[in-house]
C-alpha cells in the first residue's frame, strides 16, 4: 500500500515536472489531451505575444533585455500583471498534472479563468484601451457629437437680402487721390477719411507693420444692425476684414449712421502691380427677407435617399426575379429524382454558398471597377448578394413545402397547373414575400454602407460630408438614414406579420 | 362496382408494399381495409386512383379500366372519387371556401379556376357541402384556425362537392380523439347510406370496424389475410384479429386509444 503510494507521489511528481518544463506536457501523457493542448498553446501564444510587446516598446533597444528595461519603464503595470499571470498560470498547470495524478481528480476551470484574465490584459495593451484619454478628451467630441445629434440649423437658412455701399481707397498715397462717392438719397452710403493710405507691412522679422487707420462713415443703412466691413483689392479679391484677428463689425445707430476706425490691412501684392492702386471699402449689411430656403445638405440628402431606397428596390426585385428560377434548382425535394438533377442541386448549392459568403462590400468594390462609381454599381453589388441569398431561402421554402395538400388537389383530378395553382403557390407565397420584403429591407440598409465605398446611394454621401469634417450635414444624412431604416423595419414586419 | 385484380406494387427502394391483392367492391358498400401500420393500406387506396402507380395489375371500376387511362381519362375518374386523409391535407393558408372549392376543380374550366374564378353553382354547391358537415359559419376562415375535427369536416365536404360515386378514407380518423372518430364516421355512413356512395376506408380500431364496416379486408405484408363481411367481423375472434394484426397485437377497445398513430 505504502509502496504504490510512493509510486503513485512520484510519477505525479514526475507528471508535474513535465507540465513546469512544457505546461500542458503532463497533461497529454496523463491522457487529457485536449486539456493539454489548450494549455500549452495559449501559454505558449500568451508567452510570444508578451514578447512581441516587449520587443514592440522597447524597438529602439539594442537587445531584448534592454528592450524589457525600456518597456518596464513605459508600461510598469502591464508588464508587471503579464509576468505574475503567466507565472500563476505556469504553477497553476503543474499543479494541475500533479493533483490529477496523485488523487486522481479533474482539474477544475480555475485554470482557465486565469488564461481569459492574461488574454484580457493582452488585448487592453494591444487593442491600445485608455479609458483616460476617453473621459478627458470627451469635451472635444462634443462639439460634433451635437451637430451631428441635431444637425438641423444647416437643413434651412432664411433668405438674406445684402445692401452694401462701396468707397476707393488710394495706396500709397499720392496725387489726386479719390473723392468721395456720390451720394443717391436713401440708398445706403459710406465714404472713408482720408481717401489714401498705406497697406499694412511686414517687416523683416515678419512683424506686421500696421498700414494707415482708415475712418469709415456710413449713411442710410438698416437702423440698429450689424454692419460687416469688407476690403476689395485692385483685382478684384474680396476678402473680409480683420483686425488683430477678429472680423471687422460694427452696428448702425438708430438713423441707420455708423462710424468706425479700421486699419488698411496686409496684402500679398505682386511685384508687377507695384504702384498706385485704387482699392475699395465696402460695407455690407444682411438681413433676413423671412423667406426660408432649404439648404444644400437637406435638399441632397433626401435626393440621395430615394436613390437609396430605389437602389435597394431594384436589386430586391432582380434578386427577386434571378433568384425564383435558382430556387427551385436549390430545392432538394425538386432535385433529389435522379444524379443529374441532383449534381445541379449540389453545383446551384454551392456556388449560392460562394457567393452569399462574399459580403456585398466587396462585390461593389468589383461592382466599381466594372461600371464605375454610382447606384448602378451598388444595385449590382446588392443583386448578387440578393439572388444568392434569396435563393436559398426560397428553396427552403419549397423543400418544406407540405406534399399533403398536393396529393389531395391531384385527387379531385385537378390539372397539373392546377395542382401547382392550388396546393403549391399558396404554400410557398407566405415565405416568398415575407424574405422579400425583409431583403429590401436588408437592401436599403446595406446600400447605405455600399456608398461608402462609392456604390451610390446616400452613404456616398455621407462619407463626402464627414471627410469635409461637416458634421451638420452628415448629421442629417444620419438622421435620414436611421428614420428610413426604422421606418422600413416596421414595414416590412407588418407585412410580414400579416403574411405569415 | 370496383375490381382489383392482381395488384401489387415495389417501391423503389426494394420495398413490396402490395402482393398480389385482389378484391371486388359493390357499389354501396363500406368497406374498412384494416392492417397495422405499414401492411400497405395507404398504398393501397392510393393505388385505386393512381396517386401511386402500381407496379402489376389491374383495377376496373364500372367497366372502365383505371390502370388503362391516360391523363384526360385518369383526371375524369378521379373527380367521381372523393378522397379523406389522416392529416386532412387542407391548405391551410387558404380560406375553407377555397379548400371546399377545391374539389371542383376537375370539373371547372382550368383557365378560370387558375385565376380564381368559380362558376356561382360552384361556390353554392360549396356552401351546401359545408352546411352537411355543419361548419357552414367558418366558410371565410383560414383552415388552420378550425380545429382538428373542424378540418377533416373540410375535408369530407371538399369530397362531396366533387359529387363522388366512391370515396376512398385514408385513416379519416386516426388523427382525431373517439367522439369525434364516430362524428366523423358518421358523416361517412350517412353519405353512403343516403347517397349510396361506395366508401373504401382504412381503420385502425376493432370496434369501429365492427360498427360502421358492411365489408372488411384485412391486410398484412401487402397481402390479402382476411375477407369478412359485417357478420364475420361481428364475430371476429381474437385469432382472427391477431392473425391481421400480429401476434403481439391485444383487442384494444377505441375507448382506450386517442389518435396519433401513423398510417402505413
Amino acid at each position: 500500500m505504502a509502496e504504490t503510494k510512493g509510486k503513485n507521489t512520484g510519477r505525479s511528481l514526475l507528471h508535474a515536472l513535465f507540465s513546469l518544463i512544457l505546461p500542458g506536457l503532463g497533461q497529454i501523457i496523463l491522457g487529457e489531451i485536449q486539456r493539454g493542448i489548450i494549455l500549452m498553446s495559449s501559454i505558449v501564444s500568451m508567452g510570444l505575444i508578451f514578447i512581441w510587446r516587449i520587443e514592440l516598446a522597447g524597438r529602439h533597444e539594442p537587445n531584448f533585455l534592454d528592450a524589457f528595461h525600456k518597456s518596464l519603464e513605459l508600461k510598469p503595470v502591464f508588464i508587471s500583471l503579464v509576468i505574475i499571470g503567466l507565472i500563476a498560470i505556469w504553477i497553476l498547470n503543474a499543479l494541475d498534472a500533479y493533483l490529477h495524478t496523485k488523487k486522481g481528480r479533474r482539474g477544475g476551470f480555475n485554470i482557465f479563468f486565469l488564461v481569459i484574465v492574461v488574454f484580457f490584459i493582452l488585448g487592453w495593451e494591444i487593442s491600445e484601451i485608455n479609458p483616460y484619454k476617453m473621459i478627458t478628451k470627451a469635451p472635444e467630441a462634443l462639439t460634433p457629437l451635437s451637430r451631428v445629434l441635431w444637425p438641423w440649423k444647416a437643413a434651412i437658412a432664411h433668405k438674406m437680402e445684402t445692401v452694401s455701399a462701396r468707397a476707393a481707397v488710394l495706396s500709397p498715397c499720392g496725387e489726386n487721390p479719390p473723392g468721395r462717392p456720390k451720394e443717391v438719397p436713401g440708398k445706403p452710403y459710406i465714404y472713408v477719411e482720408p481717401t489714401c493710405g498705406e497697406l499694412s507691412k511686414l517687416d523683416k522679422n515678419n512683424k506686421i507693420i500696421e498700414g494707415t487707420t482708415l475712418t469709415v462713415f456710413g449713411k442710410n443703412f438698416k437702423p440698429n444692425s450689424e454692419v460687416n466691413l469688407w476690403w476689395i483689392d485692385p483685382i478684384g479679391n474680396e476678402f473680409r476684414l480683420r483686425q488683430r484677428g477678429e472680423y471687422v463689425v460694427t452696428k448702425t445707430d438708430s438713423q441707420g449712421n455708423f462710424k468706425i476706425k479700421i486699419i488698411m490691412p496686409y496684402r500679398l501684392m505682386p511685384p508687377s502691380a507695384e504702384g498706385k492702386q485704387i482699392h475699395h471699402v465696402e460695407a455690407r449689411q444682411q438681413t433676413p427677407t423671412g423667406a426660408v430656403v432649404i439648404n444644400d445638405p437637406l435638399k441632397l440628402t433626401i435626393s440621395r435617399m430615394i436613390e437609396t431606397i430605389f437602389m435597394g428596390m431594384m436589386a430586391t426585385i432582380f434578386g427577386i426575379f434571378f433568384a425564383i428560377p435558382i430556387s427551385f434548382l436549390a430545392a432538394r425535394n425538386l432535385m433529389s429524382g435522379s444524379w443529374i438533377t441532383l449534381t445541379i442541386y449540389y453545383m446551384t448549392r454551392t456556388v449560392l454558398n460562394i457567393v452569399r459568403s462574399i459580403e456585398p462590400l466587396i462585390w461593389a468594390l468589383i461592382a466599381v471597377v466594372w461600371v464605375g462609381l454610382g447606384p448602378f454599381a451598388g444595385i449590382i453589388a446588392l443583386s448578387f448578394h440578393s439572388v444568392a441569398a434569396l435563393g436559398k431561402l426560397y428553396s427552403e421554402a419549397i423543400e418544406s413545402i407540405d406534399p399533403g395538400p398536393i396529393e389531395a388537389i391531384q385527387a379531385t383530378g385537378a390539372t397539373h397547373l392546377q395542382t401547382i395553382m392550388y396546393a403549391v403557390v399558396p404554400q410557398m407565397i407566405p415565405p416568398f414575400v415575407s424574405f422579400s420584403i425583409y431583403r429590401w429591407d436588408i437592401n436599403v440598409r446595406m446600400s447605405t454602407v455600399i456608398g461608402l465605398v462609392g456604390g451610390g446611394g446616400i452613404g456616398f454621401l455621407l462619407v463626402q460630408y464627414i471627410r469635409l469634417l461637416d458634421y451638420r450635414a452628415a448629421g442629417i444624412a444620419v438622421w435620414f438614414i436611421a428614420l428610413t431604416v426604422a421606418m422600413l423595419d416596421y414595414v416590412s414586419a407588418e407585412i410580414r406579420r400579416r403574411f405569415v | 362496382m370496383l375490381v382489383v385484380e392482381n395488384l401489387s406494387k415495389t417501391y423503389e427502394d426494394g420495398t413490396r408494399a402490395l402482393r398480389n391483392v385482389s378484391f371486388e367492391v359493390k357499389d354501396g358498400e363500406f368497406l374498412v381495409i384494416i392492417g397495422l401500420s405499414g401492411s400497405g393500406k395507404s398504398t393501397l387506396l392510393r393505388c385505386i386512383n393512381r396517386l401511386i402507380e402500381p407496379t402489376e395489375g389491374r383495377i376496373l371500376w364500372d367497366g372502365e379500366d383505371v390502370t388503362a387511362a391516360d391523363s384526360a381519362h385518369l383526371r375524369e375518374i378521379r373527380r367521381k372519387i372523393g378522397m379523406i386523409f389522416q392529416h386532412f391535407n387542407l391548405v391551410k393558408r387558404s380560406s375553407v371556401l377555397k379548400n371546399v372549392l377545391a374539389g371542383r376543380l376537375g370539373y371547372t374550366n382550368p383557365i378560370w379556376s387558375i385565376i380564381n374564378r368559380f362558376p356561382t353553382e360552384d361556390i353554392e354547391l360549396a356552401y351546401e357541402a359545408l352546411r352537411q358537415v355543419g361548419i357552414e359559419e367558418k366558410a371565410d376562415k383560414r383552415a388552420d384556425e378550425l380545429s382538428g375535427g373542424q378540418q377533416q369536416r373540410v375535408g369530407i365536404a371538399r369530397a362531396l362537392v366533387q359529387d363522388p360515386k366512391m370515396i376512398l378514407a385514408d385513416e379519416p380518423v386516426a388523427s382525431l380523439d373517439p367522439v369525434l372518430a364516430h362524428s366523423i364516421l358518421g358523416y361517412l355512413e350517412k353519405m353512403n347510406q343516403e347517397r349510396k356512395i361506395t366508401v373504401l376506408c382504412s381503420l385502425h380500431y376493432l370496434d369501429l370496424v365492427q360498427k360502421y364496416a358492411t365489408s372488411v379486408i384485412g391486410l398484412r405484408d401487402g397481402q390479402v389475410v382476411y375477407r369478412g363481411t359485417r357478420e364475420d367481423i361481428r364475430r371476429m375472434t381474437d385469432r382472427e384479429f391477431k392473425d391481421i394484426y400480429g401476434e403481439e397485437a391485444e383487442r384494444v377497445s377505441a375507448g382506450t386509444l386517442t389518435g396519433g398513430r401513423e398510417n402505413g
